[in-house]
């Protein structure tokens, strides 16, 4: 039984736990590429990170930011894309393909096409502005165009996995409910309001959570649009972590930024746990 | 809040159709599907139709008619970008094969054997699935270069199959859970040694689960750039941070660009298009 996981169980231990601990050891030390004594100086990169305007002012803002709206937006629209390919009409096999296309790009492919789309002369979507009559704005000089730009490439990306999670769980649900409710003369909105969302509420929490907790750690898309910047304005927590270790080759900081967040995350994880056990043992 | 808005929406979409013939209700239930489609694809679509420019004609890919495939040739021939794709193929491949290999046995254990160890071991995954990447691959690179490993496949194909571990384990004890014990009970009784009934048994069974999981797994890899861009150098480059060099250091060479870009799509495209119906069907938990 314990030969049956010592193979995941060491090369867990030797590149989760290990540097996990390091991490956590170098975050409490003076450790730099110019600097690499790695004298002990206890809370003070905790002190900086915790009393740093940009962490505080920006980075926490924009990472719940971007995890609320990108979740929230991508389950609306991915119950919408479910309930529209749950349907049947002719071409649903195409359709159903086209959606779930963005589940196979890369998030830096994602972001490549987007800066390209957004370029602010030569992009199709400046240009076709332009066609109207409108002004381009330099979207990417600024700090909310390019954070919405960054939210909608992540829905882009993630509303698929939304939408392909509940159509499994809504061509599982029973079909008396729904018989039941239409025989009662529920209307559409009704039906979808008082039996659809209440039985796929725990499909539905279970996607949140996982969701949410990847949000968190949204690196690839941010660094390729907009690389934190406009002077860091739309900086998240994991570009944070990393421009301090191998940009200002901080890796004391970087480290005390990378517990800070793993700790944060993993308080909103046991919570969104708490609330998924209740929710589970409710609906049973 | 949620629901004021659809309802609002909703009554008002009630009205519309109304009044509305059946025919020009479908008809607009086709348009309306087709702007969602035209919407999910047109990145892809403009993606593929810059990668076909000429140099002279990228700025106004709306204009003009000229197509080539030049600029794939003038990606192939820089070499980094071949090397990359040899290596970001190699690197997916056997991270699949490893971290199959190395979780299906996790599963298992998960799935038939009850207790504080197996409980342990499961707290453990959740707990190490919600540590942000950046929060242990950042010592990593340290961990990496102190054991000789960094910038090599080595470096970069343990940390992977560590990722994979916690979310594929949870994944696969639904599988095993999904396949009813009596038979390796039967072949227990029949003189089959345990080991045996895992392999002769369980494993079969579960192949629709494992071939989901290894398209999942070969995708993710595929697609990951932040172990990538922090593990590796210039002796393993890998596609996905070869792209964002390009963004960042030749902003400009937007065909070149995208010939890279539609290159790195191509497999992932393969891989779903052939895997989606194993993936459609092992993920049926």
């Amino acid at each position: 039984m314990l030969l049956l996981v010592a193979p995941a169980a060491l090369v867990l231990v030797f590149f989760q736990v290990v540097p996990i601990l390091m991490g956590a050891n170098a975050s409490f030390r003076d450790w730099a590429l110019h600097d690499p004594k790695k004298t002990w100086v206890g809370l003070k990169h905790y002190a900086y990170v915790l009393s740093d305007a940009n962490f505080l002012g920006l980075v926490l803002p924009n990472t719940f930011l971007l995890m609320v709206l990108s979740v929230s937006v991508s389950l609306v629209l991915g119950m919408a894309l479910a309930h529209l390919l749950n349907r049947g009409f002719r071409g649903l096999r195409v359709v159903q393909t086209v959606l779930l296309l963005p589940l196979m790009v890369a998030p830096v492919i994602a972001a490549i096409m987007i800066r390209w789309l957004f370029n602010d002369q030569f992009g199709i979507i400046s240009v076709v502005l332009q066609a109207l009559g409108g002004d381009t704005p330099a979207w990417l000089a600024e700090r909310w165009p390019s954070f919405f730009i960054i939210v909608g490439t992540d829905v882009w990306l993630w509303s698929p996995w939304f939408t392909l999670i509940l159509l499994a769980g809504l061509k599982s649900l029973p079909r008396e409910p729904f018989e039941a409710a239409a025989i009662d003369g529920a209307g559409a909105w009704r039906i979808f309001r008082y039996v659809t969302l209440p039985l796929l509420q725990p499909v539905m929490v279970v996607c949140v959570v996982i969701r949410s907790i990847d949000a968190f750690r949204t690196f690839d898309i941010v660094w390729t649009i907009s690389g934190g910047g406009p002077a860091r304005s739309t900086e998240v927590f994991s570009i944070y972590a990393y421009t301090e270790a191998f940009q200002y080759l901080n890796f004391g900081r970087g480290s005390a930024a990378g517990v800070i967040g793993a700790l944060i995350i993993l308080g909103v994880g046991m919570a969104f746990y708490r609330v998924l056990n209740r929710l589970l043992r409710v609906s049973r | 809040m949620k629901t004021a808005a659809p309802s609002a929406a909703h009554a008002a979409r009630q009205g519309f159709f109304g009044a509305l013939a059946p025919g020009g209700r479908r008809a607009f239930f086709a348009l309306a599907v087709s702007a969602v489609c035209f919407v999910f694809a047109f990145p892809v679509l403009w993606l593929v139709l810059t990668s076909l420019r000429p140099a002279s004609g990228v700025y106004y890919v709306h204009r003009g008619a000229e197509f080539t495939v030049e600029n794939f040739g003038e990606v192939l021939r820089s070499g980094v970008v071949a090397r990359a794709f040899v290596n970001s193929f190699a690197i997916s491949t056997l991270a699949t094969l490893l971290s199959l290999g190395v979780t299906v046995t996790s599963g298992y254990m998960l799935s038939r054997f009850k207790g504080p160890l197996a409980d342990g071991w499961f707290g453990l995954i959740y707990l190490f699935r919600c540590v942000p990447y950046v929060s242990w691959v950042l010592p990593l690179y340290y961990v990496t270069q102190a054991w000789g490993v960094f910038d090599s496949y080595t470096g970069l194909l343990l940390p992977h199959i560590a990722v994979h571990i916690c979310f594929f384990s949870w994944l696969m004890k639904g599988f095993f859970d999904g396949i009813d014990p009596s038979m390796e009970a039967a072949a227990l009784v029949d003189g089959c040694t345990r080991w045996g009934a895992f392999v002769r048994i369980a494993l079969p069974a579960a192949t629709p689960g494992l071939a989901a999981l290894a398209i999942l797994s070969w995708l993710f890899t595929w697609n990951e750039f932040l172990f990538a861009l922090i593990l590796t150098s210039h002796n393993t480059p890998i596609l996905t941070v070869v792209m964002a060099q390009f963004v960042h250091e030749l902003g400009m060479e937007w065909h070149l660009m995208s010939a890279t870009a539609v290159m790195a799509l191509g497999p992932a495209l393969i891989v779903t298009v052939f895997g989606q119906r194993y993936v459609l069907a092992g993920l049926r938990i």
